[in-house]
């Protein structure tokens, strides 16, 4: 059976192929004004990789994320708490609790041995511990993304960074630069804040490991650094790219569906 | 959602909800009649009744924006007040012959100070409520009741006599009855009725005189048991909250495929699940139902097992499957309040979703993500 699972995220669009329970092709793409497109583009992309001509050769297809009702070539759309779960379950069965860090939202799930949501937390509307947070910071730093997330840059000592807003967290970070602190403290700082933030949304589901990240600030790792000191456990590596979690999730759902 | 449910009742409701002035309240000022608005389920709106006043239960609805009133509130204020605020300021409330203000919290109470200070109104009242539930309190609230009614009598020169209050009374209780009996109808397996028309079926009943309002309650009845009954949903919800009094909020709920059963919320189950006893001293049997018989809101205090047993008992009764608690933000009742719900309901082994909100609707996507994933946990997806 093939299955395809289309996650249109915020951020970006991620599609996966899917064959007899083999990844057989991934895609990311950065999600465009027009989640139809993003769809239809994600999915192009993963059709060629794995050498289809046609999406009529997929047997279901599963749409997930905010733009989960706009992937018209989908049957069902899942929402991405469960097509975390599920994915990042299927990737390490052991793991318990999922942490997924978009580029817009960051949720928390804690997972049953099959890999189903027993409960969940979301950040509320706003940036802080997000993808953009990064983003953002990485400008002021004028460091990229990689410097944020490269273990080198990791200072000893991390400032201190307070604010729960990221405007207002940037401008803190702002103001550390100005009185000139070492720019690897300021970052691991930046990483522990985060850290802290997502370790007190883990404290509310209870945490259970293993522990997983998925989404694309899994990437981070000076962010599962930091968060492994603020969970007192070690972070579970996932053996596939943790960015395309929820689109795996959304095809193993769509093998289900397919079965009926 | 598929309601296939025929009711031009039903429609009047959701358009007198839409509103804040409806042509109820209008057609009542044209004849010459008087208008009172105030705030919460635990002002004694029976006395307006009694008084020929319509009592008008003051909402934010349609409001767009915060940019007058954000001067007299600070960033960590309810966004209901707010808005609340802001219309008044923008005149939308000049309709009003008075305000009738409780101290439910301290973001409501400070509607009071602000219109004091900001505008005219010919009659401005702080209704003082206390916060115990024990026999002084029930005195309490009588004395209130007592004063607020000397001061009705002397602004709008009226008189309210004993017997009007008991009529009174009775009126409100055949609303209270006939909202029960509906509800009675959200039990089956295939109710007739959404939450979100549920919502404007009772805020409505807020905005319009009560007599008018039994007659519709009356006819929805009547449409509601030719009703073909709801199947499509997967899940059977109850919304446990605040001030909510929007039904396109009851709507994305549902969307989801839930179908809200019951509540305990401002505008629903704390309003009528009792009814004020019709013997005795009338000012003694309002205090007694406000204070002791009402289901009560967080505000109140060393009641809260009661609460809590509230909840359970409407799960049972209502086979629900999931409970929704929702909650302004920055509403310090309620906050403490979920988490007590949230402990509760993992011993009963009741699902429990915490959703915050702005007072007007916002951030949709989240709120449908968040719903989605809750209902997909309920059927195990
Ligand atoms: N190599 C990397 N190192 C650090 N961060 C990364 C890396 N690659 C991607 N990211 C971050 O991942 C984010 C996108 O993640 P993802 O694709 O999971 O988001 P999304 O699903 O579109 O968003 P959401 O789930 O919030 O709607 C980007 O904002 C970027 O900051
Ligand atoms: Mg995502």
């Amino acid at each position: 059976m093939i299955v395809g699972g289309c996650d249109i995220g915020s951020t970006t669009g991620k599609a996966v192929i899917m064959k007899d329970g083999e990844i057989i092709a991934s895609t990311i793409i950065p999600s465009t004004t027009k989640p139809e497109e993003t769809a239809r583009m994600a999915m192009d992309e993963a059709l060629k990789q794995a050498d289809l001509s046609s999406i009529d050769d997929l047997d279901y297809i599963v749409g997930t994320g905010y733009g989960r009702l706009k992937v018209q070539f989908a049957k069902e759309n899942i929402s991405e708490i469960s097509c975390h779960a599920r994915g990042a379950h299927w990737m390490s069965p052991t793991v318990r609790t999922v942490v997924d860090i978009g580029g817009q939202d960051c949720k928390v799930m804690s997972i049953s041995d099959e890999g189903k949501v027993v409960e969940f937390v979301m950040n509320d509307r706003c940036a802080a511990g997000t993808g953009r947070f990064f983003e953002g910071m990485a400008r002021v730093l004028h460091c990229g993304l990689d410097g944020i997330s490269s273990l080198e840059n990791q200072g000893a000592e991390p400032s201190t960074i307070t604010s729960q807003c990221s405007v207002f967290a940037e401008s803190e970070v702002v103001t550390l630069i100005n009185e000139g602190s070492d720019l690897k403290n300021i970052i691991a700082g930046i990483n522990n804040s985060v850290s802290g933030r997502l370790n007190s949304m883990v404290r509310k589901v209870g945490l259970v490991e293993d522990v997983a990240l998925t989404g694309g600030c899994a990437k981070n790792a000076g962010l599962a650094k930091a968060l492994e000191k603020h969970l007192k456990v070690s972070v579970k590596q996932l053996p596939h790219d943790p960015q395309i979690a929820g689109a795996v999730g959304a095809a193993l759902i769509a093998v289900e569906k397919a079965a009926g | 959602m598929e309601t296939n449910i025929k009711s031009k009742t039903l429609d009047e409701f959701k358009t007198i909800t839409g509103t804040m002035i409806n042509p109820a309240v209008q057609e009542w000022k044209d004849n010459g009649g008087k208008v009172i608005g105030y705030f919460c389920c635990n002002i004694p709106d029976e006395v307006m009744t009694a008084a020929g006043i319509l009592p008008l239960r003051l909402r934010g609805t349609g409001s767009t924006g915060t940019e007058l009133s954000d001067a007299f509130y600070s960033s960590i204020n309810c966004s209901f007040p707010r808005h609340v605020f802001n219309m008044a300021l923008n005149h939308e409330f000049d309709i009003l012959d008075g305000l009738i203000v409780p101290n439910s919290c301290d973001h409501i109470r400070r509607i009071y100070d602000n219109w004091l200070r900001q505008l005219d109104i010919g009659f401005l009242e702080m209704f003082n409520l206390p916060r115990k539930v024990e026999e002084p309190q029930v005195q309490w609230y009588k004395d209130e009741v007592h004063l607020l009614v000397e001061k009705l009598e002397k602004q709008f020169g009226v008189e309210i006599t004993e017997e009007k209050l008991k009529n009174a009374i009775k009126l409100h209780n055949e609303n209270r009855r006939l909202l029960k009996q509906i509800y009675e109808l959200r039990k089956v397996d295939n109710p007739p009725i959404t939450g979100g028309q549920m919502i404007a079926v009772i805020v409505a009943g807020t905005a319009i005189p009560r007599d008018k309002y039994n007659e519709m309650l009356k006819e929805l009845l009547e449409d509601l048991k030719g009703a073909e009954g709801i199947k499509d949903h997967r899940a059977r919800l109850m919304v446990l909250g605040g001030i909510l009094d929007d039904p396109e909020y009851m709507d994305i709920l549902e969307d989801q495929g839930g179908l809200v059963v019951t509540d305990s919320i401002c505008f629903g189950t704390r309003l009528f699940w009792t009814e004020v006893s019709e013997e005795g001293d009338p000012y003694e049997a309002i205090a007694r139902y406000q204070i002791q018989q009402r289901p009560t809101c967080p505000r109140s205090y060393g009641d809260q097992p009661k609460r809590a047993q509230y909840l359970l008992d409407m799960i049972k009764e209502f086979k629900v499957d999931g409970v929704i608690g929702e909650r302004l933000l920055f509403c310090d009742s309620w906050v403490v309040e979920h988490y007590m719900n949230d402990q509760d309901l993992k011993e009963a082994g009741v699902p429990f979703l915490k959703l915050d909100r702005e007072y007007i609707l916002s951030g949709k996507g989240q709120l449908r993500t968040r719903v989605q994933a809750f209902l997909e946990m309920l059927g195990g997806k």
